[in-house]
């Protein structure tokens, strides 16, 4: 079948069976590799991005849900190739080691900023719960969070 | 704390540099090994036993083969050379000529579930995964041995024709009868951990093909691109007929030291010539690539009425699976370790690694020295109860020194700097917590540790690098290192710009890459930044004392007073420069080469003899540690929650702290998941842990804030004296927490890991206990 | 790995799902969220032939009815977590739903696919089941409603009979003086529930206790309530000695099974100490309102 949909901002239309998730379709179909596959059952966070602006798991999504959708993924969060605020936190923070789990970790922050689920350092650690860092220890994560949250750039 | 002062001033080494590869990670641009494709590539996927044990009666792939799309099934027949051969040192026959093998592809009886039967490959992954689907397998179901004490009874079935016993070390210094039986104190206790999965967030992926000459290149998620030689074997290649590459890897941790998926990859090329992608999902990973062993340690440790230990008794069993791996490898890091960073006179070690019929067991994180330290720190805790000293000032008593040796015969050459660790957590540790309710109890815990950084020595362990100017000036690293994550990459620019002036973002560095790049070998042993530090390092030296001697002559000054800066090269104290550029083109004019290969050689040793009486080094250097756990435990529940976690570790010199931090972090976390809530569940070999929902790495909710502290002693063996960091964090969190425990509940838990279940367990037998006297 | 091939169809109308659905070629399944199905899909615990989207029918939204909450299957968890206006009608459901897995799959997946999938460790099911009120459930014969107590039939299993689809809940609200607590017991932040529970006390002029609802999850083939703990409590103070009896009560009560992480006689420890806790946070709650 064939979906149509935006991709950090440009339509697509791609031609998946409807049994591939959206993950299998951005990432075999539509070229873009930056949601990564972690675990393929929603636990692990790396396959985050957002669709119509709400943060989901891609690979528990299918392909024709997202038919006429906004699909967004980390590499289209930074505006012409400047990094978003959180990414430069990220970096800055000593956020990044393997990275493979960036890219979700990235969305998921970005999402629980924005609806306000970031007060605190425990409100943070909730939020990125189903985000699973195996390099990190998350603490630099969290610090790159409350920092962007609070808008002081290290 | 004397230790902390860092010696000298540098530039860029000891500086938080960002790390270059992070800006591309967080914007999703880095390319991992899953990330490709080719034109026309295959995807090719295993099919892997449903059984533990049994012989294949019947293998039929036709049904699979007669799938639309589905290019061919492979079978053991198929491969070339079905023979994965591994060395097995160690104090055994039993495993032949000190060799052990697996097969590529089951050949007539599989030993462990999801050992893989055969291989498919097709045009798409829809087909292959139908493919693996169809393939009908008869079993013969064949007795299980699930435990390591069964496999060691002289009854039972035999997984491999040599046996069960797979590797052991023993050894005895001093008279350990005599030393426990005139002992004030003896404490006795049995340990147990338990099987460990690596989850790095990405699976094992690569993609092969046919490159130019034949060569079949295979860019893989791997810690060692010298298994392209191990490929080459299986596919009765000559040697440099096989490359590998592997790009930015999404986390390693002894995981992706064995081969995963390069030999298959390799034979869908060498069979079919065409490209071709494999990725194993996270269930396979989980269910069948290898696993950090499961031991049972016994110690019987005695002190004198001083706290002084007099002599221990040490027993490990470890389970290593169905296949040898590295298992010999890791145990003889226990038998190093087993005593712990403490004086002892009189030693007795024996450790044994058995078959069985759970998967594989091999290199993880820790290596063999860190389940050990559950065992020693929880016999000093033992013994400070009974001999009523405080626990650090049990350990300060015993700490060993630089000139000791430990049991094994290793001698201690750099400074061991475990008390002012001890200082430096206890100052940060502030006053303990406060229990957060009613049937809350909250416990502090201590643990040290010494981890080997290093391979073997008798490996003869070596690391190559190559570096050379531009003629614009820039600077290139040309090195095989794989970077798994830890920055290793980063860390070499850091150390060449230290070097040679350039600015970071000014060299470029080419890793990962068996026939383009130099060998550096694996990036396991916590020996890159020691090994493939010290290469760069020298390779960095030779061409400054190279260039420095040109620019000498030409601005006419003394060599010695030729300083590398960002953009050339300048006098010291003076006004005379030179730009690179124009230094590269004076060197060109007088036929003096801008690159230099060096290679950087670990030190040696005599390799064990099978012989009780061998005594020697078996590890360049070690890096110490003490880290301090805050718990508290739900006592209706059962659930332990880690407050605060403090953790320092002397690394010599931080080349890059904020690294140093994230490895100390990582490693903390990792630990408190083994410690508290990570294991694989096996059922008579079935192994009942194959979803991420069920192995249970912890969350940025579990993992408390943790404070690192860096010591710099300024002694290490690798460059700029740095020592490893990337496992020794490992080793303390599971004693520390089990410390911690005792702290609150007076529980003394033996078992990882420490679930809410255990611990309301034995909540509850104290509290009936207690009901019951009462 | 992923899921395998099936038929996907994304109607306009409930009454054309239903058709789609009762026509199916072998096991046909609504998808809603997706959150259980697909992961299921690609574990290969699920391969069903056809797929109904139902995700854009017009099964969302919320209304009040008198005593009632009518919330249509789509309702998000997100919403139910996050909804300062849902939250105040069923503040029960806004406490549960922060334990739904992660901030992702709270996201995406809803009500009616919690319910229908009827996993009996779902915080969801324990809720309604302490509200109770009814289900709503479309069929080719129209629309039928059962009581919430008898909509679980067993593990995975619910009064929904294929070809059917489940369109809105409808939850009794419990009157003034009602306070509500919710506790829960989990391996690990976001993993599903060792043991819940979800209880609705509420209290007599007296400031005694007049009634108290008490359901748990994750001790057995369904969500449950536990009669003999809410007898206990009706009439009295719940201080902490009729607290602990309320857990030795509950634990004797649930006979859940054993798994390979878990033993039956820790998720019944459990059980009756998120039972003991929900119950007293439901208690000061109640107090608390009457002041
Ligand atoms: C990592 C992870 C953790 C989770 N943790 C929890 C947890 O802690 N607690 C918990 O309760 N859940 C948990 N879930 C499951 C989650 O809550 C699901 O969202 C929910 O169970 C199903 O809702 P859904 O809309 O996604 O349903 P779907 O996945 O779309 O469907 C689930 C089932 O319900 C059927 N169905 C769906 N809608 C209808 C309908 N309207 N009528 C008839 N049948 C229907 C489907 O056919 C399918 O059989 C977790 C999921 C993941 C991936
Ligand atoms: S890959 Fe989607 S959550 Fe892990
Ligand atoms: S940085 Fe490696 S998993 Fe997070």
């Amino acid at each position: 079948m064939i979906v149509g949909f935006t991709l950090n901002g440009s339509p697509q239309r791609c031609e998946v069976p409807a049994h591939w998730t959206l993950l299998r379709m951005l990432r075999d179909a539509a070229g873009r590799t930056d949601a990564k596959h972690g675990c393929g059952e929603g636990v692990c966070g790396a396959c985050a991005v957002f669709v119509d602006g709400v943060a989901v798991n891609s690979c528990s999504v299918l392909a024709p849900q997202v038919e006429g959708a906004a699909v967004e993924t980390v590499a289209g969060l930074g505006a012409d190739g400047e990094l978003h605020p959180l990414q430069t936190e990220m970096v800055a923070r000593g956020g990044v080691q393997c990275g493979f789990c960036t890219p979700g970790m990235v969305i998921s922050a970005v999402e629980a900023v924005r609806i306000g689920a970031a007060g605190s350092e425990e409100e943070i650690r909730h939020s990125l719960a189903g985000n699973l860092c195996r390099c990190t220890g998350y603490g630099k994560i969290v610090g790159a969070v409350a920092a962007y949250r609070d808008g002081e750039p290290e | 704390m004397s230790a902390v002062e860092v010696k000298t001033r540098r530039r860029v080494v000891g500086s938080d540099l960002t790390r270059h590869d992070a800006v591309e990670k967080v914007q999703g641009r880095t390319a991992y090994a899953a990330d490709f494709s080719l034109p026309g590539m295959l995807h090719a996927r295993l099919k892997r036993s449903d059984y533990a044990h049994a012989r294949l009666a019947r293998v039929d792939t036709s049904a699979a083969e007669a799938i639309d799309g589905v290019v061919s099934v492979y079978t053991a027949a198929d491969v070339p050379r079905n023979t994965v051969w591994v060395d097995v040192p160690g104090q055994t026959l039993e495993v032949g000529a000190l060799k052990a093998r697996s097969n590529v592809l089951a050949d007539e009886v599989v030993r462990y579930h999801g050992e893989p039967i055969a291989l498919v490959a097709a045009e798409t992954e829809d087909a292959a995964l139908a493919a693996v689907d169809a393939i009908a397998i008869d079993y013969e179901p064949l007795a299980v041995v699930d435990d390591a004490e069964r496999a060691l009874d002289p009854d039972a079935p035999r997984i491999h024709e040599t046996g069960n016993m797979l590797a052991h070390w023993e050894l005895e210094e001093g008279d350990v009868e005599a030393g426990l039986d005139a002992a004030e104190a003896m404490v006795e206790s049995e340990y147990r951990t338990q099987f460990v999965d690596h989850a790095y967030l990405e699976p094992e992926a690569g993609v092969s093909w046919r490159d130019t000459d034949g060569v079949i290149t295979i860019r893989a998620a791997t810690q060692v691109v010298e298994h392209f030689r191990d490929v080459a074997k299986i596919l009765d290649l000559p040697d440099n007929r096989v490359r590998l590459i592997t790009p930015y890897v999404g986390g390693g941790f002894g995981g992706k030291e064995d081969m995963t998926v390069e030999p298959y990859l390799g034979i869908v090329v060498a069979l079919t010539g065409r490209p071709v992608r494999m990725v194993w999902s996270r269930q396979e990973s989980l269910m069948a690539r290898q696993n950090r062993h499961a031991v049972r340690m016994r110690y019987r440790t005695g002190a004198d009425a001083g706290g002084r230990l007099v002599a221990m008794d040490v027993d490990i069993l470890s389970d290593g699976g169905a296949y040898a791996l590295l298992s010999a490898l890791v145990l003889l890091y226990s038998t190093t370790c087993a005593a712990g960073p403490y004086r002892c006179p009189n030693v007795r070690i024996r450790a044994r690694t058995v078959y069985t019929n759970h998967t594989p067991c091999s290199a993880m994180r820790g290596f063999g020295g860190m389940q050990v330290a559950l065992g020693y720190e929880g016999q000093m805790d033992l013994l400070a109860a009974e001999l009523g000293i405080d626990p650090l000032e049990l350990r300060r008593l015993n700490f060993v020194e630089r000139g000791d040796t430990l049991p094994i015969g290793q001698p201690l050459e750099t400074t061991v700097e475990l008390p002012a660790l001890v200082d430096a957590v206890t100052d940060r540790l502030g006053p303990l917590p406060e229990p957060s309710g009613r049937r809350r109890a909250v416990g502090r815990g201590f643990a040290c540790n010494l981890q080997p950084y290093g391979r073997c020595v008798w490996l003869n362990d070596w690391s190559s690098a190559w570096i050379g100017f531009e003629l614009d000036g820039t600077l290139v690293i040309r090195i095989a290192v794989p970077d798994i994550g830890g920055g290793q990459a980063s860390s070499l620019i850091q150390i060449a710009s230290e070097t040679l002036g350039v600015p970071p973002e000014r060299i470029a560095i080419h890793i990962g890459d068996s026939a383009l790049n130099p060998l550096t070998g694996t990036t396991t042993a916590t020996r890159q930044l020691y090994m493939s530090g010290n290469a760069v390092l020298e390779a960095a030296r030779r061409l400054r004392e190279r260039l420095a001697g040109v620019a000498a002559e030409l601005l006419e000054v003394e060599p010695e007073r030729i300083e590398f800066a960002a953009e050339g090269v300048r006098e010291r104290d003076g006004s005379r420069s030179l730009d690179f550029k124009a230094l590269l083109a004076a060197c060109a004019s007088v036929d003096v080469a801008w690159h230099v290969l060096a290679t950087y050689r670990a030190p040696k040793g005599v390799p064990w003899q099978a012989d009780e009486t061998w005594r020697g080094r078996v590890f360049p250097d070690f890096t110490y540690g003490c880290h301090a756990a805050d718990v508290e435990i739900d006592l209706d529940s059962g659930q332990a929650r880690v407050l605060r976690y403090v953790a320092a570790h002397d690394v010599g010199q931080a080349i890059n702290p904020q690294s140093v931090e994230g490895q100390i972090e990582g490693g903390v976390a990792m630990g408190l998941g083994y410690a508290l809530s990570e294991r694989l569940v096996f059922e008579e070999g079935q192994n009942l842990t194959g979803s991420f929902a069920q192995y249970l790495i912890p969350t940025a909710v579990e993992v408390p804030d943790i404070t690192p502290v860096i010591l710099e002693s300024g002694e290490g063996k690798g460059p700029f004296n740095a020592r490893g960091i990337g496992e020794p964090p490992i080793g303390p969190p599971a004693p520390a927490v089990a410390a911690a425990i005792h702290a609150a509940t007076e529980l003394r838990l033996t078992e990882l890991p420490f679930t809410p279940e255990r611990i309301s367990a034995a909540i509850g037998a104290r509290e009936e206990a207690a009901d019951a006297t009462s | 790995m992923y899921p395998r091939p099936f038929e996907y169809a994304r109607p306009d109308s409930v009454g054309d799902a239903i058709q789609a659905l009762s026509g199916a070629a072998g096991e046909g399944r609504a998808i809603a969220g997706g959150q259980s199905l697909v992961p299921m899909m690609s574990l290969g615990l699920a391969s069903p032939d056809l797929l109904v989207d139902v995700g854009r029918l017009p099964l969302a939204g919320a209304e009040r009815a008198g005593g009632t909450l009518v919330l249509g299957a789509l309702t998000r968890h997100r919403e139910l977590e996050r909804s300062g206006e849902l939250g105040r009608h069923v503040p029960l459901a806004a406490d549960a739903a922060r334990y739904i897995g992660n901030p992702r799959v709270r996201n995406r997946g809803t009500l009616g696919g919690s319910l229908s999938h009827a996993d009996p460790a779902s915080e969801l099911g324990a809720v309604a089941l302490a509200h109770g009120g009814r289900v709503v459930i479309a069929s080719g014969d129209g629309e039928r409603s059962v009581a919430i107590r008898d909509f679980f039939h067993g593990y995975f299993v619910t009064a929904v009979r294929s070809g059917e689809l489940l369109t809105r809940v409808e939850l009794d609200l419990p009157p003034p003086g009602t306070g509500h607590g919710f506790s829960e017991i989990s391996n690990r932040a976001d993993d599903f529930a060792t043991a819940a529970a979800a209880a609705l006390v509420t209290i007599d002029d007296r400031g005694l206790c007049a009634a108290a609802r008490l359901a748990l999850a994750g001790v057995g083939d369904r969500a449950m309530r536990c009669e003999r703990a809410e007898a206990l409590c009706r009439g009295e103070t719940l201080d902490d000695e009729l607290l602990g009896r309320l857990n030795r009560t509950v634990v004797e009560a649930v006979a859940p099974e054993a798994d390979a992480f878990v033993s039956a006689e820790y998720r019944a420890r459990a059980a009756g100490i998120c039972a003991a806790r929900a119950l007293g946070a439901a208690w000061r709650r109640a107090r608390e309102e009457r002041l």
